[in-house]
């Protein structure tokens, strides 16, 4: 038991002997009539070698509730399992830590304002594991789906927060900085985004060589590359290396605003229609041109595919037809606001030419991509690295003369790497460990290198199951916000690297343009409190200590 | 001797349809199922549902079983699900760089102990025996990964001899086997983990050594040997050691068995792109088809080795026959 635990305790039984003291009065209830006493709960966290900070977390919460009379069962649990209980048919538990990745396209707050927290995904197999439902909320959540007029789409995204920060279906634990690292004596003019680090889709193209003799920057992976079919990756890995090859019609600007990329530019004819115009003039990697045609049959091909990796984005597009050699006309089953931010920002083209005639677009190998991007493909061995070039037709040809990306077994072997200087960048965020030896540079080792840092818009936290007592009771709720030790989990599990947790919060001050800074969020842990607000809201202490729920 | 060795490739193929089985059901039973790994949760649960139909994982188990003991039949081991790709592809993938690595660590490991087995027992109770012995036990007992972070420590870090990471430079070019495997850059990458994966090996064949040549030692024909007067390299190499040799052989014939599960920390530890780190993600992520088949294929190679080893040992001592 470390000093915070025995500080903890020492004022808990001061505490409950004051309590039992004022017990004994008259005017106190028997146990028979109290309410029902507090289920014994189970939280499924992680295995501590999968995240050991939420699996810390969880223990804390269990030991927290104890000390108010709850018992709480913290149950480390493999993630796949996990998943089968949150998304299973039974909907059978109580609570559980997990995360949501900050991957680029979750910069748009539908995902993390609809798609969670949507009563209409509160049911099985759905992303509202929290079965966190609320009328008012749903209202907005659907109305900032609605507006295509982005400021006023800002204005019911920062209601929306507002009322997640009251209700707090869930309680966020912290969000993990990237910090990343690149050799500055090569490279120059590298972008670092929120969510995703310096191998972001910016970085390679606009990098810049120091030198006229280093000009093909090596980037580092801990994680291999296991397909280069874009209608079967399903790794962000994959995705990082596939959205250089192919190009997209709009990209996310490292200030997260969609600009025209292989598009010119998009008109919103009406609320349900888009004309998007295509760039003239563009090739892909084998020389035919890019046309409508690619497009129109790209996104039909996507859209025909019930179990793509984009189909929340393309499930809202109801037809899509070229209305003359340039223009792509998309109409919507009803309006859908994320579609230029999503829709047209992640869906790659590719050439119809290559496959219509493949069979089955899904099993198809796809072992020379074929694309239109900045990067042509060169070679992939599995396991070891793939190698790109520079397409000297892209229409703002790269600086770099194409990029490596090198495949580690472990990020020991790439710090080694990056000591001995055979690495340039690197694409995951370093461990602790690794962020203090680079720091420390211990004999200059690591003087070439340029660590940087980004708060990730993705976070983790624990979910609790709205549906069923006692976290039905919004009290509740607001109790464990109060419970749950948010500098403990920042300062001492992430060594500070990272950024702080709070009861409802979703959309993070990282992503800038969507947080609404000015809804206050609890995120204190406060013991004292949590008993007063569910003292307030009629929860009692029966005479053993058990807490027990409001009467009706 | 060939009716011996039919009858034998008969129980094989009995066994391992029963190991088939096994496998089968071992993966099946273990929690979770492969579209967790495979389905990003913000996908649509229609998306799930597709791909467990895609996969025929809706199916019952026993129609599962049924269709994978039939494509077994055929040697079709199926597709994995995350590599689009056959799993015989997969593996042919990686089998090469996990085979090199593990038979050059063998030729080191065997050769050493072998010789070096045979000379302790010869030369008993002296200092060098025991330096032996502890040097071996030594690096059998350390963690690989350990050793193998110290090597890369002192032969890649402090004195730049050798590679850190890898089989190849970054960006080298090359298509056949040959320019992928037999060259001075691949040859420079391979010493530094087959040595270590070499002294991690080297304790088996040593020490099996050691004692079957004491009590080779004990027996007549040595002292026959001795009589006539022979040279003692000679009766310890030609004489002795040829016979006891028997049970390195089993043990070798096993580990080139089992040699094609790699050695996973070695892998990680040196980046090696070799099938171990396959094996372990192919489990991980319930890429069933993958997993299934690598197994397979391994418990088939270890006995098939078994086998080979039984049948070698007719030659190496001639009072054996089968029948």
């Amino acid at each position: 038991m470390h000093a915070k635990h025995l500080l903890r305790f020492a004022a808990v039984t001061m505490m409950v002997i004051t309590l039992l003291a004022a017990c004994g009065g008259p005017a106190e209830l028997a146990d028979e009539d109290m309410g029902e006493l507090v289920p014994d709960l189970v939280i499924l966290s992680s295995l501590p070698e999968a995240n050991l900070v939420n699996y810390e977390m969880a223990q804390e919460l269990a030991d927290e509730l104890a000390q108010i009379g709850v018992t709480m069962d913290a149950r480390p649990t493999d993630f796949s399992v996990l998943l089968d209980v949150l998304y299973g048919e039974d909907m059978d538990y109580d609570a559980y830590t997990i995360g949501w990745s900050g991957r680029v396209e979750r910069l748009d707050p539908d995902m993390f304002l609809h798609s969670i927290n949507h009563s209409s995904n509160a049911v099985a197999g759905a992303n509202n594991t929290s079965r966190y439902v609320n009328p008012e909320f749903d209202s907005l959540a659907d109305a900032q789906r609605r507006e295509m007029d982005i400021e006023a789409r800002r204005e019911i995204v920062w209601q929306a927060q507002r009322i997640l920060a009251e209700d707090i279906p869930r309680v966020t634990l912290y969000s993990r900085a990237n910090v990343q690292t690149y050799d500055r004596t090569r490279f120059s003019n590298m972008v670092n985004m929120s969510g995703e680090g310096l191998f972001n889709e910016w970085s390679p193209m606009v990098m810049e060589p120091v030198s006229n003799d280093y000009t093909v920057p090596i980037v580092a992976s801990n994680v291999n590359i296991t397909n280069l079919n874009p209608f079967a990756a399903r790794s962000v890995y994959d995705w990082r290396n596939l959205r250089l090859i192919y190009d997209k019609l709009v990209r996310l600007s490292p200030e997260v605003q969609p600009v025209p990329w292989a598009a010119t530019g998009w008109q919103v004819i009406d609320d349900t229609t888009i004309d998007v115009e295509l760039r003239e003039g563009m090739d892909f990697h084998d020389g035919r041109p890019v046309t409508v045609d690619d497009v129109v049959w790209t996104y039909q091909t996507w859209m025909d595919l019930p179990e793509s990796y984009f189909a929340s984005f393309t499930n809202p597009i109801a037809s899509v037809e070229a209305t003359d050699g340039t223009t792509v006309r998309f109409t919507l089953h009803e309006p859908y606001a994320p579609f230029i931010t999503t829709t047209l920002t992640q869906i790659p083209i590719l050439p119809k030419h290559i496959w219509e005639n493949v069979g089955d677009v899904t099993q198809y190998a796809n072992e020379n991509p074929i694309g239109s991007g900045p990067f042509k493909f060169v070679r992939f061995r599995t396991g070891e690295e793939l190698v790109t070039e520079r397409f000297d037709d892209y229409f703002e040809p790269v600086k770099v003369d194409g990029y490596i990306f090198k495949i580690y077994a472990s990020p020991e072997g790439v710090l080694t790497d990056l000591e001995l200087a055979n690495v340039d960048v690197i694409s995951y965020d370093l461990i602790p460990a690794h962020i203090n030896q680079i720091k420390e540079n211990d004999g200059g080792r690591f003087d070439h290198l340029e660590l940087t840092e980004a708060q990730d818009i993705g976070f983790f936290y624990i979910g609790m199951n709205n549906n069923r007592p006692p976290f039905d009771h919004k009290a509740f709720r607001v109790a464990i916000a109060h419970l749950v030790d948010y500098d403990y989990a920042l300062d001492v599990l992430l060594d500070g690297y990272g950024s702080r947790g709070g009861g409802g919060l979703v959309i993070n001050a990282a992503n800038e343009f969507w947080h609404n800074p000015e809804v206050p969020i609890y995120d204190t842990y406060d013991p004292q409190r949590a008993r007063e607000i569910l003292a307030d809201a009629g929860f009692t202490w029966d005479s053993q200590g058990r807490l027990r729920m409001p009467r009706d | 001797m060939l009716a011996y060795v039919i009858k034998r490739l008969l129980i094989m193929l009995v066994m391992l349809l029963l190991v088939a089985t096994m496998i089968f059901v071992m993966f099946r039973t273990m929690p979770g199922d492969p579209t967790a790994s495979m389905v990003d949760p913000s996908i649509p649960r229609e998306a799930r549902q597709a791909l467990l139909e895609r996969y025929g994982l809706h199916e019952s188990l026993w129609t599962q079983y049924r269709i994978f003991m039939g494509d077994l039949l055929r040697l079709d081991f199926g597709n994995s699900y995350f590599y689009n790709r056959t799993v015989l592809r997969v593996i042919g993938d990686r089998l090469p760089a996990t085979l090199i690595l593990m038979l050059t660590a063998m030729l080191f490991a065997y050769t050493i102990g072998i010789l070096w087995g045979a000379w302790m027992a010869w030369n008993r109770g002296t200092r060098l025996e025991s330096v032996g012995v502890t040097f071996s036990l030594v690096f059998r007992s350390a963690p690989t990964f350990w050793v193998g972070l110290m090597a890369i420590m002192v032969f890649s870090v402090m004195l730049g001899w050798f590679p850190a990471q890898g089989m190849r430079t970054t960006g080298y070019t090359g298509d056949t086997f040959v320019e992928v495997f037999l060259n001075r850059d691949f040859l420079r990458h391979l010493i530094l983990p087959a040595f270590v994966a070499g002294l991690y090996f080297l304790a088996t064949p040593l020490l099996i050594m050691r004692n079957s040549m004491l009590e080779v030692m004990s027996e007549d024909y040595i002292e026959m040997a001795r009589a006539k007067g022979l040279r003692e390299l000679r009766i310890l190499y030609k004489h002795a050691a040829r016979n006891a040799l028997l049970p390195v052989v089993t043990a070798g014939a096993l580990f080139i068995g089992a040699a094609i599960g790699g050695q996973v920390l070695i892998e990680v530890v040196f980046s090696w792109p070799g099938l171990g780190r396959e094996i372990v993600q192919a489990v991980t992520r319930s890429d069933y088809p993958l997993a299934q088949g690598i197994f397979i294929i391994i418990s088939a190679l270890v006995m098939f080795m078994n086998l080979v080893a039984d049948v070698l040992y007719a030659f190496l001592d001639p009072r054996i026959s089968y029948r």
